[in-house]
C-alpha cells in the first residue's frame, strides 16, 4: 500500500540536508589525509604481512628437504615438489613451484614447514603480465625485510 | 570357546592365538614392533606388554596365549608407563628424520610414539650413527632409523628361507646388516621393506617418489604369475607409484616377490604402444582407430585364420571373444591360448619355488582353461594371418608371418613385424576376474585410467564388428 508521507513545505527544499551533506565534504577537505602517493609513498606493513614466497637458505644451501608437508596443507594446492638426492644432501627438491595465482597466501605451508624453510616476506607487488609460476631459482633469491 | 576379559570387555578366543590377536577382535589395539603375524613370536621389543590380574610382572601379549577366565588390562597405569619408557628408549637414538623417510605416513614407529610415546625427550646426548653399505637394487637400508625388531632377520630365515640378514654388535651398538654388506639375493626382498616397523629398510624404487598420504589405493590381483597373490596398487594422480601385498592367508599369506611388486612399470613404460598403429604404404605408423581397424580387417580376411589369446586376458575379456566375437568374424577359426613359453596346458604348471612363484608366469592360465582354451604349440599348417589378442605380460611366440594384428598392451619392439596394432589396457586400466591355480576366482578393479589412445577390448571387438568400410 502506498502511504503518502506528509512533509513539511520547508522541507520539501532539501536545503538544510544539503548543507549538512557539504558540511562534512567541507570538513574532510581541511583535515588530515588518510590516501597516500602509492608509487613514491609506501607504507610499513606488519613484519607478520603474507606476500611473495622465499626459501631460506642455509650457507648458500636451501633449507628445504623436499618433505612436502607444504603440498599437503595447502588448500588450494599450488605447490608442486619433486625430491630428489645429491651427495651433500639426503633429500632435496629438484623442483620447487608455487603456481602464485592460485595461492591464497593463508600462510600454512610456513606455518607447516618443519625447517623454517618455505616463507612469506612482505612483498605485495606480484603482478605479472603472463602466468606466474615461481621455480625453485626465484624463490631462493633472498628478497624482502625478513 | 573359552573366554577371557581385556579391558573389561569378554572375548572368545580360540586357543592358541596369541592376545594381541585376540584383542584385535574387540577392537583394543595392542601397540607391537617385533610381532608380526606371519613371522615366529621373540617378544624382544616389549611395546606390547600388558596387565595381566594376579601375574606379578607385565608379560608380552605377543608370546601370552590367553586362558580361560584371564583378566587382561592394555591400559593399566603400568602398562601405560611401560609403553611409555619403551618408546622413549626407542626413540633414543632414532634420528626423527620423519621429514625425508618414505615411510612416515605408515610408520608404526610414529604412529605408536605419538599414540603412546611422550612427546618431550630428554635426550641431550649425541645420537648413534651408522655407515650404510649398499644392499642390492630393491632395499636401501638407514641403520639410524632402525629399532632392532629383527622382524627382517626372521623374514629371511622363515620366509625367503635365506639367512641372509644378520645382526652384528652386541647392545646398544646392534647393527642389522647383510653379512659382508652382501647385496640381497633373495626374490622376495621387497617384502623386508614392507615388514619393516621403521624407514630403516625402504624400497629403492619408491625412494622419494611419493609421500604415501597423497597415494591412493586400489585392491587388485597381481597378474605376474599364476598364483595370483592379492595387492594394492596405490597410485596418485593416475600414475601407479608402488604396489604392496594385501595379507590373504590361503593365497599369497602377507607376501609378495619382487617381480609382482615390480611389474606395474610397463604401464607407464615409454615404449608401450599406446595409439593404434598400421602398416600403410609398407611402414609401421601411428595412424587413428578408423584407418587402423580397416587395416587389421584387410590383414585378418585371409583364408586360413587363427587367433591366440594371451592367458594373462580375464575371464569376461576370454568369454566374450569365444562366444561372441569369434563366431562372428572368424567362424571355424582355430584358437588358442600363450603366456608362458614351455608351459602349454594347466599340467606344466607347478610351483617355481618354494614359496609363491608358478611356472606359468600369467594370471589367467587355469581360468582359460577352463573355458575351452587349448594351449598354443605350433600354427596349423597352411595359417595365413594371425590375431594376437593379449593383456601386455603374456609373451609373445616367435612367428614368421606377415600378416599379424595385435590387439591389446604391446611395446614398440614387439610389434615391428606386425601388420596392425590396436592399443588395448593393462590389468591395472580395466576390472576382470582372473583363476589362480587353485581354481580361486579373484576380481579386480580397475585402478587407474588408460592412455588417451587406448581402449578396453570390449571397445575394440565392439568396433571392429560395426566399422563400416571407407567410414573415416
Amino acid at each position: 500500500m502506498l502511504v503518502k508521507r506528509k512533509t513539511a513545505f520547508f522541507s520539501r527544499f532539501y536545503l538544510f540536508e544539503i548543507i549538512l551533506g557539504l558540511w562534512i565534504t567541507i570538513r574532510k577537505f581541511f583535515s588530515r589525509k588518510v590516501t597516500i602517493q602509492y608509487p613514491e609513498q609506501r607504507r610499513r606493513y606488519s613484519e607478520r604481512f603474507r606476500g611473495q614466497h622465499y626459501i631460506k637458505a642455509t650457507n648458500g644451501v636451501e633449507n628445504c628437504t623436499a618433505c612436502m608437508l607444504c603440498p599437503t596443507v595447502c588448500p588450494s594446492e599450488c605447490i608442486h615438489i619433486e625430491a630428489g638426492e645429491r651427495p651433500d644432501k639426503e633429500k632435496y627438491p629438484v623442483k620447487f613451484e608455487i603456481d602464485i595465482l592460485r595461492c591464497c597466501f593463508c600462510g600454512m605451508c610456513e606455518e607447516a614447514c618443519p625447517k623454517d624453510a618455505i616463507k612469506l616476506s612482505t612483498i605485495y607487488e606480484m603482478s605479472s603480465a603472463r602466468r606466474p609460476v615461481y621455480d625453485k631459482a626465484f624463490l631462493l633469491e633472498q628478497r624482502g625485510n625478513k | 570357546m573359552p573366554t577371557c576379559v581385556i579391558d573389561g570387555r569378554e572375548v572368545e578366543f580360540v586357543p592358541g592365538q596369541n592376545l594381541i590377536e585376540v584383542a584385535k577382535k574387540v577392537g583394543v589395539e595392542i601397540p607391537y614392533y617385533c610381532y608380526h603375524p606371519g613371522l615366529s613370536v621373540v617378544a624382544q621389543c616389549r611395546m606390547c606388554s600388558v596387565e595381566i590380574e594376579n601375574v606379578p610382572k607385565l608379560q608380552p601379549a605377543c608370546a601370552t596365549l590367553p586362558k580361560s577366565g584371564m583378566v587382561v588390562k592394555t591400559r593399566s597405569p603400568r602398562a601405560v608407563q611401560n609403553q611409555k619408557a619403551v618408546s622413549e628408549y626407542l626413540l633414543i637414538n632414532h634420528p626423527l628424520d620423519c621429514p625425508i623417510c618414505d615411510k612416515s605416513g605408515e610408520c608404526d614407529l610414529q604412529d605408536y610414539s605419538f599414540e603412546y610415546g611422550d612427546p618431550h625427550t630428554r635426550m641431550t646426548e649425541e645420537r648413534r650413527t651408522y655407515v650404510d653399505l649398499d644392499m642390492g637394487p630393491v632395499i636401501v637400508k638407514n641403520m639410524n632409523r632402525c629399532i632392532h625388531c629383527t622382524r627382517c632377520i626372521r623374514f629371511g630365515i622363515e620366509v625367503a628361507g635365506i639367512h641372509e640378514m644378520v645382526a652384528t654388535e652386541r647392545g646398544n651398538w646392534t647393527e642389522i646388516s647383510t653379512i659382508d654388506g652382501r647385496p640381497l639375493e633373495t626374490d622376495y626382498a621387497g617384502n623386508y621393506a614392507d615388514i619393516c616397523p621403521t624407514g630403516s629398510l625402504l624400497l629403492k624404487d619408491f625412494r622419494f617418489k611419493r609421500r604415501v598420504w597423497f597415494l591412493k589405493k586400489t585392491p587388485t590381483t597381481c597378474e605376474a604369475c599364476a598364483r595370483g597373490c592379492n595387492m594394492e596398487i596405490h597410485q596418485d594422480g593416475n600414475v601407479i607409484y608402488r604396489c604392496v601385498p594385501r595379507e590373504n592367508l590361503e593365497v599369497n599369506k602377507y607376501w609378495l616377490c619382487d617381480e609382482g611388486r615390480f611389474n606395474f612399470h610397463y604401464i607407464h613404460d615409454k615404449d608401450r604402444v599406446v595409439a593404434p598403429m598400421a602398416r600403410l604404404s609398407g611402414k609401421l605408423e601411428v595412424t587413428n582407430w578408423d584407418r587402423a581397424i580397416e587395416a587389421a580387417r584387410e590383414t585378418m580376411n585371409a583364408k586360413k585364420p587363427a587367433i591366440l589369446v594371451g592367458s594373462d586376458l580375464t575371464q569376461q575379456e576370454a568369454v566374450l571373444l569365444r562366444d561372441e566375437f569369434l563366431p562372428r568374424k572368424f567362424p571355424g577359426a582355430p584358437f588358442f591360448h600363450f603366456g608362458t613359453p614351455e608351459i602349454i596346458s594347466s599340467k606344466d604348471d607347478g610351483p617355481a619355488d618354494k614359496i609363491l612363484k608358478r611356472k606359468s608366469r600369467t594370471a589367467n592360465l587355469h581360468g582359460l582353461e577352463k573355458l575351452g582354451y587349448n594351449g598354443f604349440e605350433k600354427l596349423p599348417a597352411g595359417t595365413d594371418a594371425v590375431l594376437i589378442v593379449r593383456g601386455g605380460r603374456a609373451v609373445l611366440p616367435e612367428l614368421k608371418l606377415s600378416k599379424i594384428v595385435g590387439i591389446g598392451v604391446f611395446k614398440r619392439k614387439e610389434v615391428e613385424s606386425f601388420a596392425a596394432v590396436l592399443p588395448g589396457v593393462t590389468f591395472a586400466e580395466k576390472d576382470g576376474t582372473v583363476v589362480n591355480f587353485q581354481g580361486r576366482e579373484q576380481t579386480f578393479r580397475r585402478a587407474v585410467a588408460p592412455p588417451d589412445g587406448c581402449k578396453g577390448l570390449p571397445e575394440v571387438l565392439m568396433t571392429w564388428i560395426n566399422h563400416k568400410e571407407g567410414a573415416r
